[in-house]
């Protein structure tokens, strides 16, 4: 490219910022800026140019992609639900229109813009989000588009749209992490889900529970490898290009059970469990089903621990193979589990 | 004959039992020797075989014809070798010369050694050892070739051990001296027999190009062997344990052996074992490059007898009291187990992976990284062995992967089969509704009062009234000309 690169980053979520932290430590001479819905004053001395749009909105999306003027686009933006609303269809509209609308739009205003690469943050939940099936060692061979939680339901209505849009003016990839912990970024924010709820439930004595065999694996990634892959996949599409038009299942490749990943979390805050009672999955579905009508009449649905989906999520196995990432993007993990583990729970919760 | 205590174990342990009459009477062996057509040097080796080697000599006799002689030699020589190493009597300076030069002797004829102590217990092998010789000779010429490689290997590794050993107590500082230690030991011997394996045509000629695949199965043994040594090693002033493991968890070697210190001498031992374990999966890469049956036996029960002892290690306090083992009945069990195919091995490493897997506790420091090893075994068998095909999901989900005549049948019998059910509902609710109707006729034409009973429920009362005549006259009036009624 003749043109100095210049990257504009969507959405400057928990992911983004550990994005642009790899990317200047890679690529000092590289030009960022970021989009976000949000003002933020954090981001102003910060130097990086932000550029304040509604994705949704496509003249902004538009607008702000021109005053931009991009060579790559990291296509982050887009909304996760929260722990009750992930089981529920309530927010679907609101989900589809960021998540898909929202992609969409980013690549209408690349193409008019003259975006040569797009780097789009899937998630595994395109196919893990599928209630019905077990994902043991999943590869990307696997069909999308049988999610039944809204949240992997969007992406697999989104990124199709992205590799489709794969040709010789833009080049499109997609990364697809799986469940992300780490730390904040130096400008982002952190995470305010996974650890954190993780950490709660040894204030409610929830801890000695076990829904199902806990034997089930599942994937991990630190989110400082989540941000490698996606300056990795922005090399490749400068370089080879052989991961245009792919998508990549990205994690730690160290699967553990979920409830070891508890375990661990809490032994960073010694706690042990000082009892372990082992609750069978079916029973536990009904205790779903029972919380959900209870809290569905009460009218507390947004605040239930407990429900169907909650619980077939906890006894799933979901862990991805991980081998195309390897062989294509030259990912490995660089921080291993224990270790992000231990940087996630430095950050102090009461 | 089996022992009284035996007997009463089995008679309580009949599953193990069970498994030992099975592999008595039920295996077979893939191939057998034929003692008629040796010579009586050869027949010689087999009885020194047998003598030396309770655990090998049976699956070395089973082996392909064409490996049976060079593996057999190649463990005499080995042993050979060891014999000098283990014995303390011989003094380093005539020591280190004869481990060195070994490759030597190999084909010197009539060579023998009487020098070793008088309870070294594999001392007649080292007396009688030209029958070794002699039969070595006859090996073809590219086998020897391997053999007397891996002994200038070995025996230089073992001098250079001894010699080190002479100087300190501690050899064994770092991890990397454990693997080193380990690999002079076993994964030497893995080298050479991958190598007479591909030599023979009997495995893939990949593994070759896969040093580290056949270095993880010495090791993946050898570091069990070293875990599960522990008491005997320390009752002999022998400790392999490496020094940046132990001093982890406790000050001194011998504290591991304290009661006061059980946990601690646990969590140094799981560390140990998290170290093995991490070898286990490219263990099953390898096995899954040998072509023949026999050779597949050969390597793959070590290996299965590994994990099982892995399992019965972890977290077992007995490991620092006494010499532990697994039962006879244990042990055919995974025999006949791990003789069967590749998948099975797998099943079996995956088996007893879940078992550590569930012994595992957060109290320990290694808990996690114990847990990810048991994992990546469990995920590189998934790779190898899928539990479901992709195509499962799509045939069993909706209408991914259908032809679009397919999914109008299914629509057209999915309407069918709802019309069904609205009908069945209807004829219910028009029965019920008839003989409701009926019923309050038949009612009505007694005499039944309905509109007295629908004006009380509009007043709230759902009781019918209370005994007390008053309110019933009160109820009555209020209906006027009624009263007779």
């Amino acid at each position: 490219m003749d043109k100095p690169i210049s990257i504009l980053i969507t959405g400057v979520g928990f992911v983004a910022g550990h994005i642009i932290d790899a990317l200047q430590a890679r690529h000092p001479d590289w030009n960022l800026s970021v989009f976000d819905v949000k003002s933020s004053d954090s981001w102003r001395d910060s130097g990086i140019p932000y550029f304040q749009a509604d994705i949704t909105n496509l003249d902004e999306t538009v607008e702000a992609f021109e005053k931009a003027r991009p060579t790559i686009v990291i296509h982050t933006a887009g909304w996760v639900p929260g722990q009750g609303a992930r089981y529920a269809r309530r927010d679907l509209g609101t989900v589809t229109k960021i998540n898909v609308d929202g992609t969409r739009n980013a690549l209408q205003a690349a193409k008019a813009t003259g975006v040569k690469a797009f780097v789009f943050t899937s998630s595994c939940c395109i196919v893990t989000d599928d209630m019905k099936h077990e994902y043991p060692n999943m590869d990307e061979s696997l069909p999308t588009g049988l999610a039944t939680l809204i949240y992997g339901y969007s992406k697999g209505l989104a990124e199709p749209y992205v590799l489709a849009a794969n040709g010789e003016e833009m080049l499109t990839c997609a990364i697809r992490p799986s469940v992300i912990l780490g730390p904040h970024s130096r400008l982002g924010p952190g995470d305010y889900q996974l650890v954190p709820q993780i950490h709660a439930c040894i204030a409610k004595y929830e801890t000695p529970f076990i829904i199902g065999s806990g034997e089930n694996l599942y994937d991990f990634t630190f989110v400082t490898n989540v941000a490698d892959a996606h300056v990795l996949a922005i090399e490749n599409l400068l370089s080879t290009k052989t991961a245009a038009g792919e998508a990549f299942f990205i994690s730690n490749q160290e699967p553990v059970p979920f409830r070891d990943f508890m375990l661990a979390i809490w032994r960073e805050f010694d706690h042990v469990p000082p009892f372990e009672v082992r609750i069978p999955e079916s029973l536990a579905w009904l205790a779903g089903l029972i919380a959900e009508w209870a809290t569905w009449i009460t009218g507390m649905s947004s605040m239930a621990t407990l429900s169907r989906g909650s619980v077939q999520d906890a006894t799933g196995t979901r862990y991805a193979s991980g081998d195309k990432a390897r062989r294509i993007l030259g990912y490995y993990p660089r921080i291993g589990l224990q270790e992000g583990i231990r940087i996630s729970c430095l950050v102090g919760y009461t | 004959m089996p022992s009284a205590s035996d007997i009463v174990y089995y008679l309580f342990h009949a599953q193990e039992l069970r498994s030992i009459i099975q592999w008595k009477v039920w295996h077979n062996p893939v191939h057998e020797r034929d003692p008629s057509k040796e010579s009586p040097t050869l027949q010689q080796c087999f009885v020194f075989l047998d003598l030396t080697s309770r655990s090998f000599s049976s699956v070395i006799q089973e082996l392909h014809p064409e490996l049976l002689v060079p593996v057999c030699i190649f463990y005499l020589i080995l042993r050979g070798l060891d014999t000098i190493e283990d014995d303390m009597t011989i003094k380093l300076e005539k020591k280190e010369p004869l481990l060195r030069d070994f490759h030597n002797f190999l084909e010197k004829d009539g060579w023998s050694f009487d020098g070793n102590g008088p309870d070294e217990k594999d001392r007649q092998l080292l007396v009688d050892f030209d029958c070794v010789v002699q039969e070595f000779k006859k090996i073809k010429e590219s086998y020897k070739v391997i053999l007397k490689d891996i002994t200038v290997k070995m025996g230089n590794g073992m001098a250079d051990y001894a010699k080190s050993a002479e100087k300190s107590v501690d050899v064994v500082n770092t991890i990397a001296d454990y693997e080193k230690y380990c690999h002079y030991v076993a994964g030497v011997v893995g080298e050479g027999l991958t190598r007479l394996f591909v030599e023979s045509g009997l495995a893939n000629a990949g593994l070759l190009e896969r040093p580290d695949l056949s270095e993880a199965m010495g090791q993946f043994l050898q570091q069990t062997n070293v875990i599960r040594d522990i008491r005997e090693d320390f009752d002999e002033k022998r400790k392999f344990y490496p020094k940046e493991v132990w001093s982890k968890h406790v000050n001194k070697f011998e504290d591991l052996f304290k009661p006061e210190n059980k946990e601690a001498a646990l969590n140094c031992s799981s560390e140990m074992v998290l170290l093995a374990l991490r070898k286990a999966p490219d263990c099953l890469f390898y096995l899954a490059g040998i072509r023949d049956q026999s050779v597949f036996n050969f390597a793959a029960i070590p290996q299965t007898m590994a994990i099982a002892t892995l399992d019965l290690v972890f977290r077992n306090p007995d490991l620092f009291k006494r010499n532990i083992k697994i039962t006879r009945g244990h042990a055919c069990q995974i025999m006949t187990e791990s003789t069967q195919n590749l998948q099975m091995v797998c099943e079996i490493f995956r088996r007893y992976a879940r078992r550590i897997h569930k012994k595992n506790t957060p109290r320990d420091p290694n808990f996690l990284e114990i847990s990810i090893a048991c994992g990546k075994i469990e995920k590189f068998v998934e790779s190898i062995f899928p539990s479901q095909h992709p195509k499962a999901i799509v045939v069993g989900s909706a209408a991914a992967g259908k032809s679009p005549e397919q999914v109008e049948k299914e629509k057209a019998e999915w309407q069918e089969a709802k019309w069904d059910v609205i009908y069945m509902g209807l004829a219910v609710f028009t029965t019920l509704a008839l003989i409701s109707a009926l019923m309050l006729g038949i009612a009505f034409m007694m005499g039944a009062r309905f509109d007295i009973a629908l004006d009380q429920l509009k007043q709230g009362k759902f009781k019918p009234p209370a005994a007390d005549s008053g309110e019933r006259q009160n109820i009555l009036s209020s209906y006027g000309q009624h009263e007779e009624l």
